[in-house]
């Protein structure tokens, strides 16, 4: 079986990816907590939410880039 | 045996609640009848036994056996019933006991301190009052009598004869209902707005039985025994209006009719009953023994909440709101499937609150009080001091449930006499 290598800037790029989807929802829960003036203490309480949301947002980040990644050599084949 | 265990834990921890400082004091002033509950009774009639005749030990009589079997203050000694199949299955529950086949033979009997009557209706009054006579402390099952005729004079031959009195109104004693009721009456939840409770079934109410003793064994489906519903099941849920409110119904109106159990029986199979207290506030009562979909229910209704007295949940008016985050994804869900309407229906219907509530007592107390009640009696058999109001409640709560099964019987809103009035 071949090993598969991630380098460093993959790993560190991906990391951000993640990273990124966590502070968004951590701010989505923010905005929650604002609109509907609920207490922010949530910010910790419902991390459970924050973490589901995070998950929810990586799998649509991961959808986005793969389907740019398959345009993208669909063109280049071209 | 697991089962047994967990119910002497339910009860151990619930005594223990009443016996607690603080809870204790409160909770006797609400329920005073539960003097004989507390640890210290317990322990003033340690070593002690009454001893006890059974009469009448059917279906509800055997549990009873069963239960006071496990209690150290009783002590069966006697057994008596006019059917041998019922007499012979208590005997073998309880053996060693005296067997008779007439009511006036244990109450003859010395060794008898107290009777257990679980007869049918239409004999409380006659074996109650007999008892009373022979100087026996008496335990008769609920509703205390077929007419209200009958329950003022037996409440007033029990009170003279200084011989301790209880009638099967187990709810007394439930945990659950003593918790919810110490919340109502706290007036936590605003004032109680309305009372409802349901009793729906899915069944004929018979038991199978040879020909020649359908009516003594089915007599819960005719009048000359029984006055159905009314007696049998709204006797136990008029007392949470009575309760609650800490008042007497002014007047009672209702409808009855038999609508599917069309087999002879002479009693309704449906009910509607509607008790309205001197404040105005109504409590409704309603039984349908051919739908079983509701189930039974015993609400209390308050302006700032709702007791579910038989789930033992309470439902706030305005509950706590969900997270924002909740809030926020539950807007975005309907928005995205909630379809809008163009040209259909402005109105939109006031559905019930779907709210789950919060829980009063711990999720799997299973006791009903029927053992609690019937501990009690022993207790206080022992000591021979009454409980106070045990018997007021009792009283009332057979008094109106006779008096709805006369308002469906004449078609006519009804009041209590005066003279009925203790």
């Amino acid at each position: 079986m071949k090993d598969i290598t991630i380098s460093g800037k993959t790993l560190r790029r991906e990391m951000l990816i993640v990273l990124g989807c966590f502070i968004v929802a951590v701010g989505v829960n923010v905005y929650s907590i604002i609109k509907y003036r609920t207490p922010f203490s949530e910010i910790f309480t419902q991390i459970g939410y924050t973490l589901i949301l995070t998950l929810a947002l990586l799998i649509v980040v991961t959808l986005i880039r793969l389907i740019v990644c398959l345009i993208k050599r669909i063109f280049i084949k071209k | 045996m697991a089962d047994n265990n967990k119910n002497n834990m339910d009860r151990r921890s619930f005594l223990g609640t009443l016996g607690s400082a603080g809870l204790a004091a409160a909770a006797l002033t609400s329920f005073p009848w539960m003097t004989s509950c507390t640890p210290k009774a317990a322990s003033e009639v340690r070593g002690e036994k009454t001893r006890i005749g059974i009469i009448g030990p059917g279906s509800r009589g055997q549990l009873h056996i069963t239960q006071l079997l496990q209690m150290p203050e009783a002590e069966i000694v006697a057994l008596c019933d006019i059917y041998e199949p019922n007499l012979q299955a208590a005997a073998a529950i309880c053996p060693g006991s005296k067997l008779y086949r007439d009511y006036r033979e244990p109450l003859d009997d010395k060794d008898v301190d107290s009777v257990v009557i679980t007869v049918p209706l239409f004999r409380h009054y006659e074996i109650a009052k007999a008892a009373f006579a022979a100087g026996k402390n008496v335990f008769c099952e609920k509703a205390m009598c077929y007419t209200i005729d009958e329950c003022y004079d037996l409440y007033k031959t029990g009170v003279a004869s200084g011989k301790i009195f209880f009638v099967g109104q187990q709810r007394l004693f439930d945990p659950k209902y003593l918790k919810a009721f110490e919340i109502i009456k706290s007036g936590e939840l605003g004032p109680i707005v309305n009372v409802r409770n349901y009793w729906f079934r899915n069944g004929d109410w018979r038991r199978p039985c040879e020909p020649e003793y359908e009516r003594h064994i089915n007599w819960r489906l005719y009048r000359e025994y029984s006055r159905g519903l009314m007696t049998e099941l709204a006797c136990h849920q008029i007392q949470n209006g009575t309760w609650a409110l800490g008042m007497y119904p002014e007047k009672v109106m209702g409808s009855g009719s038999t609508i599917f159990w069309k087999d002879g029986r002479e009693v309704f199979d449906n009910v509607a009953v509607i008790y309205t207290f001197p404040n105005g506030i109504n409590m409704t009562f309603e039984s349908v023994i051919s739908n079983k979909h509701f189930g039974m229910g015993e609400y209390i209704l308050c302006n700032k909440g709702t007791v579910d007295l038989t789930r033992s949940r309470l439902y706030y008016e305005n509950p706590a709101p969900k997270s924002g985050m909740r809030q926020l994804l539950g807007e975005i869900e309907n928005n995205i499937f909630t379809n809008s309407a163009f040209a259909g229906t402005s109105f939109v219907a006031e559905t019930g609150s779907e709210d789950k509530g919060v829980s009063i007592m711990p999720e799997g107390l299973r006791s009903d009080g029927t053992f609690e009640i019937m501990q009690a009696f022993c207790r206080a058999a022992i000591t021979g001091v009454q409980p106070p109001k045990i018997l007021e409640e009792a009283y009332y709560a057979s008094v109106y449930a006779i008096l709805g099964d006369e308002a469906l019987l004449q078609e006519k809103t009804l009041t209590l006499d005066d003279k009925y009035k203790i």
